[in-house]
């Protein structure tokens, strides 16, 4: 099992990200506590835009971070598969390609925040993701999670 | 109220949590998040890729212990 990701390693993800010129952004329970939602998570879950250039330099940054990735798994990647999960590497990530309720990475990348140089999903497109997921554990926090989006929004007025 | 929404007295505590955590530096917010217990299935295998969202929603629903909540809610 890979040591939990800590703030170290969400540094390390957003320099070699950046280095590589990778157009991501953090989106998923991750995310929202990057943005100061206090809950637990497992790992974390980064949105990738999906084309070959970026799949390519995702390709260059997950390598330089330590994650073993074949020849044909750096292919799915290249090619933008919706969704890899990577339990190969110095910590566990989640790479989402076309995450469930948002259109674009561009119309995700337009309302994003950065906190800290992290670029992170607004908490409406974190929530309008988890609203068509519907997965159990998603029905379960939305109740809480819209309340912090209320919070975070009066808290940045 | 709709099932599974706040009373008055969780929202409060939440506000409560909202704000103490709003003071606490990113790194300690992450320290305290990010945890790791063993995932059954999911843990399992170095390296998975789905075509679709819609294949890997399924797969999670066909091959995951309920107990973990990734099916699909009812």
């Amino acid at each position: 099992m890979a040591p939990r990701f800590e703030y170290a390693q969400a540094e390390e993800v957003r320099d070699a990200f950046a280095r590589h010129a990778v157009r991501y952004l953090f989106i998923g329970k991750s995310g929202a506590i990057l943005l100061g939602y206090p809950d637990t998570t497992q790992d974390a879950d980064l949105f990738l835009e999906k084309s070959e250039s970026n799949g390519s330099a995702a390709v260059g940054a997950l390598r330089e971070l330590g994650f073993a990735l074949t020849e044909p798994q750096a292919d799915e990647i290249r090619r933008g598969k919706d969704f890899v999960q990577l339990r190969n590497g110095p910590f566990d990530l989640d790479l989402v390609f076309a995450p469930d309720g948002i259109e674009t990475f561009e119309s995700a990348w337009t309302r994003r925040v950065e906190v800290e140089g992290f670029p992170v999903c607004h908490p409406d497109d974190i929530i309008r993701s988890k609203e068509a997921a519907n997965r159990v554990k998603d029905r379960e926090s939305l109740p809480r999670l819209r309340a912090f989006r209320e919070y975070w929004v009066r808290r940045r007025r | 109220m709709e099932p599974g929404e706040p009373d008055e007295a969780e929202r409060l505590e939440w506000a409560a949590e909202f704000e103490a955590a709003a003071r606490r530096p990113l790194r300690t917010r992450l320290r305290y998040a990010f945890i790791h217990t063993y995932k059954p299935v999911l843990d399992d295998a170095p390296y998975r890729s789905f075509d679709t969202m819609a294949q890997y929603r399924a797969w999670c629903a066909r091959e995951l212990p309920n107990w973990l909540g990734y099916g699909p809610a009812v």
